[in-house]
């Protein structure tokens, strides 16, 4: 979004989101989930690593309640937390 | 007696005497001076010949010239595209941008990146919206989440759709953002308030890249616009 047109002035141009849109949880069903990962989130004075369980379980619950189009997790980038045995179940093709 | 070969073609008079006297009669000064003048005429002539052949070339170089520049003009804009999308200048997608990423990306923990939040609303809507944390620490190579809440204080459901930008602009190519809330219409009813989540990761290419050495802020920062029925609005980019 750039109102100057000279070649040098780097421009931004926003991209679409891989995954698309969140819909709106209007009932609040995943509040709980947000509440806490928040919760953690101030407590570990913003460090988003240390929450990375609770925004996990927020988009789980996301998920269960078609909130977002089911994914393994691993490929959200959760492949970490993941216990072992699960992990290899789900396994989908490694790189 | 040798002739000078000048006056080939042009009278002799001798004197009495049987000498030769070279001696430049009217005639043969005017018939010498007819010749010098035709042969400067003629080379004149083809001097000028010449000239004109070569302003003839010159004229049709230039306006080669100036064809081609007017079709370059032309050109330049889909060849600037691919360059764009080639080296990835301006913010633009790089081409080849992965999805697979996020599975096997390692996080870079020794590059502490701190994501602000700002959130924006057009004059026209009437939403609150405010981000629910001012600032986030990241590390590239992994994946976070943050939340901003809106509110809808009229009595009336209110359409809005959202944009984005980040702050440093060069830094917009590796802010990849996995879910969000952009660009599609979000529809609040009455007095209603959501929380709104954006999913997004740094690419761990980040790190590697000198001109983002001493960028340790990047600023997201989204603008929501009311939205009419029925209005049909472009995805922003080159599709």
């Amino acid at each position: 979004m750039s109102t100057a047109m000279n070649f040098g002035n780097k421009s931004f141009r926003p991209r679409p989101p891989d995954k698309g849109s969140f819909p709106l949880d209007h009932f609040g069903e995943c509040r709980a989930f947000q509440e806490t990962f928040m919760r953690c989130l101030r407590e570990s004075s913003f460090d988003s690593s240390r929450c990375r369980l609770q925004s996990k379980e927020y988009l789980q619950c996301r998920m269960d309640r078609q909130l977002m189009a089911k994914e393994p997790l691993e490929k959200l980038g959760f492949k970490d937390l993941m216990e072992e045995p699960k992990g290899e179940a789900q396994e989908t093709n490694p790189r | 007696m040798l002739l000078p070969r000048l006056l080939r073609g042009c009278c002799l008079s001798s004197s009495p005497a049987g000498e030769f006297v070279f001696r430049r009669s009217p005639r043969c000064l005017r018939a010498q001076v007819r010749e010098a003048k035709t042969h400067k005429r003629s080379h004149r002539q083809s001097q000028q010949d010449e000239w004109r052949e070569k302003n003839k070339t010159v004229l049709t170089y230039i306006a080669a010239a100036g064809v081609g520049m007017i079709g370059m003009s032309y050109a330049a804009v889909p060849l600037y595209r691919l360059y764009c999308q080639a080296s990835g200048l301006g913010g633009t997608a790089v081409a080849g941008h992965d999805a697979d990423q996020v599975e096997t990306m390692k996080p870079v923990r020794d590059r502490v990146i701190k994501v602000t939040f700002n959130a924006d609303v057009h004059a026209s809507i009437q939403w609150n919206f405010r981000p629910q944390q001012s600032e986030i620490y990241v590390v590239p190579g992994e994946t976070a989440l943050a939340f901003y809440k809106a509110r809808n204080p009229t009595d009336k459901p209110v359409i809005g759709i959202s944009t984005y930008n980040v702050v440093p602009f060069e830094a917009g190519q590796y802010f990849n953002k996995i879910q969000c809330f952009c660009f599609e219409e979000q529809r609040l009813n009455p007095q209603e308030e959501v929380d709104m989540p954006v999913f997004f990761y740094i690419d761990p290419e980040f790190d590697e890249d000198p001109r983002m050495a001493r960028v340790d802020t990047i600023t997201l920062s989204y603008t929501f616009f009311e939205a009419k029925e029925g209005q049909k609005l472009p995805l922003p980019g080159y599709t």
